[in-house]
């Protein structure tokens, strides 16, 4: 048994979720993505309890740093350890049946820890006292510093469990798939579905892994010279370049935002795969290839440059046309959601749909995907950005975004499941979680949404004031029922029972 | 116009005309394809291409329609049609630091342009005005060295409006705000 199939069986419960098969012929491409796949739901589940953690210490009125250490650790579990170690594990899975190759070497095997250290040191810090949230203000950490909020030990040990995040997404993750597509030797016996880059289904892995890549390399470089600072090993002098507002403010959110356009781009990409694999009449074909890739290309071609709506507010230190560019740009990607949206109807109008557990929670997801890019481009409108910018409206749709695309990766990990573990699911257990997660998620999307058209601020321990505890109350409610969604998954995971003949006529990828 | 550009509600509205009909058509399509006995469409080559090309046209139409008229609703556009109606504007200087904030005037005058000059001293705050009813009528980031952020607005109505900060700046994030004071312009 390999390392990571080691690892698997040895956590408990979570471990038990994803155990690979004793004598598994697929566990080159099953190992290292089990493992990350098992790893990401360990964070969600902590994710989960800070979130419901949250309105319960506002409503009982407990201390204000439990609400901050609780939205930074929540915020940083969700996004990276969680959806982007989830996406991670699940691509790299339908990656190497797709073409063939291996998820094995050494740089699945730092990806793996790097993610999850890196997330652990960040986890330590916040308990020792750093609150910075996930997305970190310039030049905050310092600050908290300087007016004994935190320490530098904290700072030091929280920055080095970002950098090895970073490492994971902006350098090992996209290297390894451009491996995979690009020079790896296939082995013929690993090959599920053949995919090629002309296949919608393969072409949103590839500009995922070059968009990480090139949008992240700057903050690599920026990073990397603050940690070296902090870490004493060069003066402040030699990396004041690195500490400009503008460069650092700038470098973060090409990154950051191009981020989660990348892994949409990638779960719109494995939705485009996995549909035609359900269709009623066995056609197991998108109505139109040439429209999905255009779609993808549009969503490329406008994310890229669409950020400068985190910085609408700025002006005029942002000038108005970089701002009017950023408000075209996020509309843009609207015209290739439309396009998607069309696509993936017509599809399913024209042969028909088998609603297996897995397509539909594919299909939640993308209509949960959406609904939250309807926010998103209402608050990258440069007018509505003046009222809404730092509200909950914001806070509703980060949560949104990667809620949605946990829900599409979670359908494509249950359409998978049967090839990564040998074992089949309970569909009747399977519907209730779709339906539950569903409602869970608009209704906890709406909450933070309204409250934020009212005007309360998110990241904001205070919401005993103008009435705002209303929208708190939906928000726990709506929180709890995604919980209880999560709880019926796990439990459907568990009681999946092993296959053997059938393994070969699941709907391979 | 004025009420689905400048509130948060306008907004909230705007977002469940663009959602709504998504919602009922893409699930109905869902329910309707895979219920019992459903299986493929018949539906011929032109009807699909001019569903294609109704859809499509409605998407791009509301992009520009959407967009086009919010332009007179930009801070930037009132901004600069305020400098240039004649009327001298009414320049405050706010500094904002860890956790207030230091304003060179805090009573204004309904109807008179009112020009903020807005910096961080420290970290990077919000400076978000609020309407006596609840509303942000304004919010701006202030990052620290990356020079003021301004903005010209002119007040309608009389009241107390509450000054916060909507931008993560530490532990006592919270507690950052204040007050500005407009008064009835003497008739």
């Amino acid at each position: 048994m390999s390392l990571p199939a080691s690892i698997v069986a040895s956590v408990p419960v979570f471990g038990t979720m994803f155990k690979l098969e004793e004598k598994d012929e697929f566990e080159a491409i099953n190992a290292w993505p089990a493992a990350m796949i098992m790893a990401s739901f360990i964070w969600f589940t902590a994710a989960v309890l800070l979130g419901i953690s949250m309105p319960l210490v506002q409503m009982l009125g407990l201390d204000t740093s439990l609400f901050y250490t609780a939205i930074t650790a929540h915020g940083a579990a969700m996004a990276f350890p969680y959806v982007f170690q989830l996406m991670m594990g699940v691509g790299l899975h339908r990656s190497g049946g797709c073409l063939g190759k291996p998820v094995t070497g050494i740089i699945p095997a730092l990806a793996f820890w790097f993610m999850n250290i890196g997330g652990i040191l960040f986890t330590i810090a916040i308990l020792m006292g750093l609150k910075i949230s996930y997305a970190v203000m310039y030049p905050l950490p310092i600050v908290g510093v300087q007016t004994g909020q935190w320490s530098m030990t904290s700072v030091v040990i929280g920055f080095s469990g970002i950098a090895l995040i970073l490492l994971t997404v902006i350098l090992l993750f996209p290297l390894q798939v451009i491996k995979m597509l690009f020079f790896d030797k296939e082995r013929a016996e690993l090959v599920l579905n053949r995919r090629t880059l002309g296949d919608p289904g393969m072409l949103g892995m590839a500009m995922s892994a070059f968009v990480l890549l090139i949008m992240g390399s700057p903050l690599l470089v920026v990073a990397s010279a603050v940690l070296l600072f902090l870490y004493g090993l060069v003066p402040f002098a030699w990396i004041a370049w690195a500490a400009d507002p503008m460069v650092f403010q700038f470098v973060f959110y090409i990154f950051a935002h191009n981020l989660m356009e990348a892994m949409a781009i990638m779960v719109v990409s494995a939705v485009y795969a996995t549909l035609p694999l359900y269709l009623a009449d066995g056609t197991r074909e998108l109505y139109s290839k040439k429209m999905a890739n255009l779609a993808l290309w549009i969503l490329l071609i406008t994310s890229v440059t669409s950020f400068f709506h985190h910085f609408y507010t700025m002006f005029p230190a942002l000038p108005s046309a970089l701002s009017y560019h950023g408000n075209i740009m996020s509309w843009g990607t609207a015209v290739g959601a439309a396009i998607t949206i069309f696509t993936i109807s017509m599809t399913i109008w024209k042969h028909g749909l088998r609603a297996d557990v897995g397509v539909m929670a594919v299909l939640m997801g993308f209509v949960l995907y959406i609904l939250d890019g309807a926010s998103a481009i209402v608050t990258s409108t440069v007018a509505w950005s003046y009222q809404l910018h730092g509200t909950m409206w914001q806070a509703g749709h980060t949560m949104a975004v990667l809620v949605a695309m946990s829900m599409m990766w979670m359908g494509v990990l249950l359409h998978h499941y049967p090839v990564l573990t040998g074992r089949v699911v309970d569909p009747t257990k399977g519907k209730w979680f779709v339906a539950l997660y569903t409602i869970g998620a608009i209704g906890v999307s709406y909450s933070f949404l309204a409250a934020g058209a009212a005007g309360m601020p998110r990241r904001f321990a205070s919401w005993n004031q103008e009435g705002w505890m209303t929208y708190g109350y939906l928000i726990l409610f709506f929180g709890l029922m995604l919980a209880l969604s999560m709880v019926i998954f796990f439990i459907t995971i568990a009681g999946s029972r092993a296959i053997d003949t059938t393994r070969v006529t699941a709907p391979a990828e | 116009m004025e009420f689905i550009y400048q509130s948060g509600w306008g907004a909230f509205a705007v977002m469940l005309l663009l959602q709504i009909p998504f919602l009922v058509v893409f699930l109905w399509v869902i329910n309707h394809k895979s219920g019992k006995g459903a299986g493929p469409s018949n539906t011929s080559a032109a009807t699909v291409s001019r569903l294609k090309t109704g859809w499509l046209t409605l998407a791009i139409a509301l992009f520009l329609v959407i967009n086009l008229a919010s332009i007179r609703f930009i801070p930037a556009i009132y901004s600069a049609r305020a400098a240039t109606s004649g009327v001298e504007p009414i320049d405050v200087k706010v500094e904002a630091q860890s956790w207030n904030y230091d304003m060179s005037a805090q009573e204004f005058v309904a109807g008179k342009p009112v020009r903020f000059n807005v910096v961080s001293l420290d970290t990077v705050h919000g400076f978000a005005v609020y309407h006596p009813d609840g509303r942000v009528l304004f919010t701006m980031m202030l990052v620290p060295g990356a020079g003021t952020s301004s903005l010209t607005y002119t007040f309608k109505d009389p009241g107390t409006y509450k000054i916060r900060c909507l931008e993560y700046c530490g532990m006592a994030h919270h507690e950052m705000n204040d007050e500005i004071t407009v008064t009835a312009a003497a008739s």
